[in-house]
């Protein structure tokens, strides 16, 4: 527990260190504050069919995606591959901790920063509330997609990171792999046997996103989530442990 | 405090480190000396557990490493041969992150780290990140770093490589008073730091230890038969004939690079330096030098890592070694041996752009 929470602590410094970080804490958020603002505009169109705005801000416009698909693997690209590059793997791999622990820690301060680049957009939320009614439930669970895609995303992107000593190389593989997975919901199109339909159905991303977006929150969407976040983490310890063996 | 049994290495088809065995004791320092690329790396970061070993089995501060890894690298420090640490963190920062790593509480981190840092000198540094310190500061954070927890046993990969000679001093002394305390275990290509610093050396090559014992001892063991240069004035026709039937000499030839010296090599155990001045005044010889050839533990170095016997009767191959005769300055060479690509790069350095 000590040896997570050393790392952890000592990540999210580097974090707030990093210009890199505030470079995606701007893009974020200058790309969230167009596609709100885009938003509100075309709700106030009366030709355009009503809705509510944070529906269509939470995973409802094609910029959500792009922002975490990008975000995610610049966030953790660093995270193992600098550690093996710089060669502080090598003492920090020699002290008590576990190759479990390492990854652990490491995540969950991609995770933290990750959440703290989303708390300023809570601040659309009051704007809405002030003009009209707010269903702050739907708003919880809007949040708790975004969440549950960014930690799966995470997940895949320090999973990138073990297995490769090069930051680049790390990201551009999270993000093939990010691309991948959400082809699996493209696909769902153009398939039409049932039993395949509902399988691509099961696993597509955007879809679960859209449905937490409405305040319907599922269990099969949390287990689901759940279930491949951790697959990814233990991929990435288990390639962290393999590296010793080459 | 280390027990090293069998160890074997492979990286793909290359064995890096073949069946190596040996121990440290407490209180012992252990120096492994190489040529590059002979296997220190390798074997070392077996030690720490940083690369599990394909065959055999280490034991520290009496844990296996595979079976209890944890209590056994509470009992480790470590400094790696190109010394990472995190530039973005400040020294006292980072220090605290290691202690809190090795599981140490507030208190006793606060502590630990002013010890460790007055120990190694870096006090004056506390407050500085670490990317904006020098190679010397960042290798004495890196040992700071490494006796922070009070381990028993420390291993210090090639810990001068890279610092200029005021700062080798420092770093040299202060590797001899943590040797003091514990086990040390230590790596390194310069001949001169073997024979200052350590208690025992295992002299390795092609992932075998080719070689081991005291420096004292090693040099002895070249030194079982004594090399003996003598310079006779006109270097008369009959010496070499004359000399050789003196008591205690085993062999006598021309020196291979100095024409007027002759070289007499003794039977292993006998001094024969009085019967040649014996022989030199009773056959009205005048004896202008008689120097015995100290072998220097560069030339054991060169002759087990070059694939040479080591044994007193040997014969007399040992004279492939004579780089410099004559000149008993070989053990202050400061050198590292065979460090071609420095000034290699050098020069690459010195081509205008």
């Amino acid at each position: 527990m000590n040896g997570i929470l050393a790392t952890l602590q000592r990540e999210l410094r580097a974090y707030f260190f990093s210009p890199l970080a505030y470079v995606v804490l701007c893009f974020l958020l200058v790309v969230n504050g167009i596609v709100f603002a885009l938003i509100l505009s075309f709700l106030n169109d009366p030709l355009q069919p009503a809705g509510r705005p944070l529906d269509l801000f939470f995973g409802g416009t094609f910029f959500f995606w792009i922002v975490v698909v990008f975000a995610a693997p610049v966030l953790t690209m660093r995270l193992l591959a600098e550690e093996r590059r710089s060669g502080s793997i090598e003492v920090l791999m020699t002290a008590p901790i576990t190759e479990g622990q390492v990854v652990a820690g490491k995540y969950l301060a991609a995770l933290l920063f990750y959440v703290f680049l989303w708390l300023p957009t809570v601040s659309y939320s009051v704007i809405v509330a002030r003009g009209s009614e707010i269903d702050w439930g739907v708003v919880a669970a809007g949040y708790l997609g975004i969440f549950l895609v960014g930690a799966l995303f995470l997940a895949v992107g320090i999973f990138a990171s073990a297995m490769t000593s090069n930051q680049i190389i790390a990201a551009v593989m999270a993000f093939a792999i990010l691309l991948a997975l959400f082809a699996f919901s493209l696909v769902e199109y153009l398939v039409n046997a049932p039993e395949i339909k509902d399988l691509l159905a099961y696993v597509s991303i955007p879809r679960h996103m859209e449905e937490l977006a409405k305040g319907i929150v599922d269990t099969r969407r949390l287990v689901f989530f759940g279930s491949t976040t951790l697959f990814f983490l233990f991929l990435t310890t288990r390639a962290l442990e393999a590296k010793k063996w080459r | 405090m280390i027990e090293a049994h069998e160890l074997t290495r492979r990286y793909g088809p290359a064995t890096a480190v073949d069946g190596i065995s040996f121990a440290v004791g407490e209180r012992e320092i252990v120096g492994i000396l190489g040529p590059n690329g002979a296997g220190k790396t390798t074997t070392l970061r077996m030690i720490t557990g940083f690369l599990p070993p394909n065959e055999g089995r280490v034991t520290v501060a009496g844990y296996d490493l595979l079976e209890e890894p944890r209590k056994a690298r509470r009992e480790l420090g470590y400094l790696p041969e190109n010394v990472a640490l995190y530039p973005e963190m400040r020294v006292e920062e980072y220090l605290g992150y290691r202690a809190r790593l090795q599981g140490m509480g507030r208190g006793a981190a606060r502590t630990a780290i002013g010890e460790a840092m007055e120990r190694c000198l870096i006090d004056d540094v506390r407050r500085q990140t670490i990317g904006t310190l020098s190679k010397g500061y960042r290798q004495r954070v890196g040992l700071a770093q490494a006796i922070l927890h009070g381990p028993r046993v420390l291993v210090l990969d090639e810990p001068t490589v890279g610092l200029d000679p005021k700062q080798i001093i420092a770093i040299r002394e202060l590797i001899l008073e943590l040797g003091r305390e514990r086990a040390l275990l230590l790596s390194t290509h310069i001949l001169p730091e073997v024979e200052l610093i350590c208690d025992r050396v295992l002299i390795i090559d092609r992932g075998r230890i080719v070689g081991e014992g005291s420096p004292e001892d090693l040099r002895s063991r070249l030194q079982g038969h004594a090399l003996l240069e003598v310079e006779l004035k006109g270097t008369p026709p009959a010496a070499v004939e004359r000399l050789a039937a003196v008591d205690g000499v085993a062999a006598v030839r021309p020196h291979p690079i100095r024409p007027e010296k002759l070289v007499v090599e003794g039977v292993p155990g006998a001094d024969p330096r009085e019967g040649i001045f014996r022989a030199a005044v009773d056959n009205g010889w005048v004896l202008l030098g008689l120097e015995q050839e100290r072998a220097s533990l560069e030339d054991v170095f060169i002759r087990l890592t070059t694939g040479e016997t080591s044994s007193g009767s040997g014969g007399g191959d040992g004279f492939e070694s004579w780089g410099e005769p004559g000149e008993d300055g070989d053990e202050d060479l400061d050198e590292p041996l065979r460090d071609a690509p420095e000034p290699a790069a050098a020069a690459d350095e010195e081509v205008p752009s």
